[in-house]
């Protein structure tokens, strides 16, 4: 890897830098060996974008979302989606109160700054739905009353891979509200012998402190706002999308939404690197996990091939102009 | 006709005649009636009232039809409306096949399409038609504004064409207009190209041009006339002189020679029958003297080229002794040009003049005798007032200076609006009695008194001055400079030229009309003929260049006829031969063709490259004759790490390079700085020359 730490004479304060490191360290210290995930997952954080995990049960999702939360120091909620999960399950309900005569409002699971929603395509369309519109709006309505969700809102969905029974898929217009997706896969042989060695990691969970404040993570987010572009990037950057509209393998192109998406997901990941700036390789590491999700390849009907398309992208769009 | 028009449903034939993809699109219907509209617009001026009711009626029925509450026309009720249009046109043209009949003809037609425009092929049909009616607009006007609007309607059409092709459901009007321009734009090279190289031929058959009266000279004259002429401010010709304007009262402009008088008009006169054609007339490119050509040696030649605007008469103008050098006009025995054929459109003609030249020294018998007659019992007081003067004159000259010493000393007033005049002795009424008059009246009672006294004398008409535009310098010579004077032939001296006005308003002759009139006539005129006497100087400034735009049209364009072509041709491209002219043509078409493509390309060239990133595609560029070629996924950093990796150099030296390109490239805060540019440029350098070394080491 290539040391670019000269050239990042950066008016940010080194210590923002180093609550990052510090966070990025525990939540290695009990995700062994998915740094590269971790890193992602907390780009996405940063860039306050929602983030969708997809990969098979057991993997560590929940693990990695509960861990997340508190190494923020941020609430935790987690909803587990099943199909017969109705809307009010997720925002609250009212309830009578018959002592003071009066509807009370129970405020539901998704009234927390980190919501896991665990397997979310299990749940019906019309209750997906009542989350994404939150993730959307950063805000929910019952009963006519609208409340605003708690700041930062970070919502963590998992989705079990879409072939298997008893799922209703994301539409791509939902699919398209997630900033990034991910997949965890299988540890490396020696972690996962450090594993199984250790046993379940649940327990380090309740020792886990939280390493930065509300008010740092807000730092952070305005930091990744701050992080600058310079014009060949952009020009990369529209080269990628021309590419996504005009080639025949693209069932559609990627969306002036999926273009802001990756330029976000590559500014949180050059704070993340101690960059001032963007580079191009900021650009590469996130795009696959911003544009998969957001692609289809016209061969496929299914809804895969985004990896396939998104590699694409990478080895034949030119870095510089 | 009623029960008819509420038919609401179409025929079971209507909903065959087409499928869906054969309908004419909604909004492309709109925009092809608005573009029938357009092209016809022009030709209002000379269709009868009828046929423009014709046109709205059929609009209207078709926007019925459009709206869905009407049906189309049955068969029968089309072929009642053509029979009777064809005999509309037939009754309102007083059966005469003139021009305007054919173009009436096409019009009607034109409107009726528009009840059975139903698919896509008739809306073909009506946009084909509709670029023709466009041209035919060009055999009645080709003026600058017609022209241009022209161009306008041909947006449109070509609008209505593109709303055609699109697909029914994006059908954006405005969208089509603007392209339908560009489209426009594209073609003028090549309109150009086929301006300046397409044979100009000649008609296969003849149709009357339009008819119609039309102000100017005309070859009667009673007293009054030429004063109504001033009231025009119609451009009657344009001169381009080769060297410089003669002086104004130097420019007077012959064209028809009155010599006939008959119950106080003047007129041309019966053209007496001689043996010999050649007495008579010269006609331009006859290769013999004309005989009654005077003698020219030593006279300093004025030569010059005038634009006439159509006169529908055979007459051209000229100065005083023209000898005529465009082919197809000819001189006649009484020293004027003329043409084969009427001047229907704007007419171009070059001519050399030998002012002063003394003409008719011997004046033959039969010339004689017709430069003398004098209708019996007319003007018994003017005769008597001749004869008189004549026996107390030492000679012509004496008897003439005499004549016009009467008009100085008397009372005589020069007016735009002379009393009228009884048709005998009319010549007695105003002499003795009315005494005012305009210039036809001073130069026939001044010819009618040199006859009188036995002399032969004539009146001639046409103009007289003219106005310098500053601009281009051509001079402009309006109806407004109409005028009359006459000639007295005198033996030893030939036809000597006398201008009566010159006795009575001097100003008229030395600085025009405006300067000649008195406030009350200059009430009479039109506003715009005062504002272009000089009323507003910035105006003029601007009237000045707005007529000297028309000069240059005239001379660019509309006078850009079969002979210039062949002179400009000749120039261009050598001897004439129909390969040539088309090679020419094809070449000149490619080269418009490709300019359009230059245009395109143009447009769609990448955007201006960031200087960094030049730099470094050139340092690539240079290294992939070293076997080393950057894959485009390869960021400047990785590439050049690999680089060092595979060449094996010192990792300081390119990790400086990297933070440098970083720097140029990704950190815009540290853009724009020429000396980081010209170190990183070094730099770069310095690692190709590194890598030839290697090689050839």
């Amino acid at each position: 890897m290539i040391n670019r730490s000269s050239s990042s004479i950066t008016t940010l304060d080194a210590s923002l830098h180093d609550s990052i490191d510090g966070v990025v360290q525990r939540l290695s210290g009990i995700l062994l060996g998915k740094e590269p995930q971790i890193k992602q997952a907390l780009a996405c954080l940063f860039a306050r974008g929602h983030l969708l995990i997809e990969d098979l049960p057991g993997m560590g999702k929940t693990l990695l979302s509960h861990a997340l939360a508190r190494v923020l120091g941020l609430s935790f909620n987690r909803i587990q989606f099943t199909s017969d999960l109705l809307p009010g399950d997720i925002v609250g309900v009212s309830v009578f109160d018959r002592d003071s005569s009066t509807f009370r409002f129970v405020p539901g699971p998704v009234f927390a700054q980190v919501v896991l929603a665990d397997e979310v395509n299990r749940a019906t369309p019309k209750s997906q739905s009542a989350l994404l519109e939150a993730m959307e709006e950063g805000q929910v309505t019952v009963e006519g009353e609208t409340r605003s969700l708690p700041d930062p809102f970070f919502v963590i969905a998992t989705q079990n891979p879409s072939t298997h029974t008893g799922t209703f898929a994301l539409p791509e217009s939902q699919l398209d509200r997630f900033l990034m997706r991910i997949e965890l896969g299988y540890p490396d042989p020696d972690v996962e012998r450090e594993l199984l060695r250790q046993g379940d990691r649940r327990g380090a969970l309740e020792d886990l402190e939280p390493a930065i404040s509300a008010e740092r993570l807000a730092e952070i987010q305005s930091a990744v706002d701050a992080i600058k572009v310079s014009d060949p990037l952009i020009d990369y950057l529209q080269r990628l999308l021309h590419f996504s509209r005009h080639e025949p393998d693209f069932a559609y192109g990627l969306s002036p939404r999926g273009g802001l998406a990756l330029l976000k997901g590559a500014r949180a990941w050059a704070l993340l690197h101690r960059r001032s700036h963007v580079v191009p390789e900021d650009v590469q590491a996130v795009l696959p996990a911003v544009v998969e999700h957001r692609l289809r390849s016209s061969a496929d009907f299914s809804g895969h091939g985004g990896g396939a398309l998104a590699q694409k992208l990478l080895s034949n769009v030119d870095v510089v102009g | 006709m009623n029960s008819l028009l509420e038919n609401p449903k179409p025929t079971s034939r209507d909903a065959s005649a087409g499928g869906v993809a054969h309908q004419i699109p909604r909004n492309s219907l709109v925009l092809l009636m608005l573009a029938q509209v357009v092209v016809v617009l022009p030709h209002a001026a000379h269709l009868s009232l009828w046929i423009v009711a014709v046109g709205l009626f059929c609009g209207w029925w078709r926007a019925m039809v459009y709206q869905g509450r009407f049906g189309y026309p049955r068969a029968w009720v089309k072929l009642l409306l053509v029979l009777a249009s064809g005999l509309g046109v037939a009754i309102s043209e007083t059966g005469t096949f003139s021009l305007e009949t054919a173009v009436a003809l096409l019009i009607v037609a034109f409107a009726l399409k528009l009840l059975e425009m139903k698919n896509r092929r008739d809306a073909y049909l009506v946009i084909f038609l509709s670029y023709f009616v466009i041209s035919t607009e060009f055999l009645f006007d080709q003026s600058i504004p017609i022209a241009g609007y022209g161009l306008f309607a041909m947006v449109v059409v070509t609008a209505g064409m593109i709303g055609l092709n699109q697909m029914h459901t994006v059908v954006h009007p405005v969208a089509s207009v603007k392209l339908a321009g560009v489209l426009v734009a594209q073609a003028l090279p090549l309109m150009l190209i086929l301006f300046l190289f397409f044979p100009r031929i000649a008609p296969l058959w003849s149709v009357p041009l339009p008819g119609g009266a039309r102000s100017g000279m005309s070859d009667e004259v009673t007293p009054g006339d030429i004063a109504r002429m001033t009231r025009s401010d119609e451009i009657a010709f344009r001169v381009v002189f080769d060297a410089e304007v003669p002086r104004r009262s130097k420019l007077y402009w012959r064209g028809i020679v009155y010599s006939w008088f008959d119950s106080g008009t003047w007129s041309v006169g019966p053209v007496p029958r001689l043996k010999r054609p050649e007495d008579l007339i010269h006609w331009a490119g006859w290769n013999r003297d004309a005989v009654f050509f005077p003698e020219h040696d030593g006279i300093e030649a004025v030569e010059y080229q005038v634009l006439l605007e159509p006169t529908r008469s055979n007459w051209l103008f000229s100065l005083d002794i023209p000898w005529p050098l465009t082919s197809g006009t000819a001189l006649t025995r009484d020293f004027r040009l003329m043409t084969n054929d009427p001047v229907n459109s704007l007419f171009r003609y070059e001519v050399r003049s030998y002012p002063g030249a003394r003409v008719d020294e011997d004046l033959p018998d039969w010339m004689r005798d017709r430069e003398r007659y004098l209708p019996a019992d007319d003007n018994p007081r003017t005769v008597a007032f001749a004869r008189r003067l004549h026996s107390e004159s030492s000679g012509t000259l004496d008897f003439v200076s005499k004549v016009l010493n009467h008009i100085r000393a008397r009372p005589y007033g020069y007016t735009l609006e002379p009393p009228l005049l009884p048709k005998r002795d009319s010549v007695d009424a105003f002499w003795f009695d009315t005494q005012r008059g305009f210039c036809v009246h001073y130069a026939g009672a001044f010819v009618y008194l040199m006859r009188a006294a036995g002399l032969p004398a004539r009146m001639i008409g046409g103009y007289q001055g003219g106005e310098v535009n500053p601009v281009t310098g051509h001079l402009v010579v309006r109806q407004y400079d109409a005028h009359a004077w006459a000639e007295v032939w005198d033996s030893g001296y030939g036809w000597i030229h006398v201008d009566p006005t010159g006795a009575v308003a001097p100003e008229r002759i030395e600085h025009g009309l405006d300067a000649a009139l008195s406030s009350d006539d200059r009430a009479t005129l039109s506003t715009l003929t005062n504002l272009r006497m000089g009323d507003f100087p910035g105006l003029a400034d601007l009237m000045y260049f707005v007529e000297s735009m028309e000069h240059r049209w005239n001379i660019w364009v509309v006078g850009y006829d079969g002979a210039l072509q062949a002179n400009y041709l000749k120039n261009l491209i050598g001897e004439l031969s129909p390969l040539r002219i088309g090679l020419a043509m094809l070449v000149g078409g490619s080269a418009s063709l490709s300019l359009v493509v230059l245009a395109l390309f143009w447009r769609r060239r990448a955007a201006p490259s960031h200087p960094g990133v030049r730099v470094f595609r050139r340092f690539c560029d240079g290294l992939r004759r070293h076997g080393l070629t950057r894959s485009p996924e390869e960021t400047p950093a990785v590439f050049l790490t690999r680089l060092a990796r595979e060449r094996g150099f010192p990792e300081g030296q390119i990790a400086t390079l990297i933070d440098q390109l970083d720097a140029l490239l990704y950190n815009p805060e540290r853009q724009a700085d020429p000396s980081e540019l010209r170190r990183l440029r070094r730099g770069l350098r310095r690692v190709r020359l590194q890598l030839a070394l290697n090689a050839t080491g």
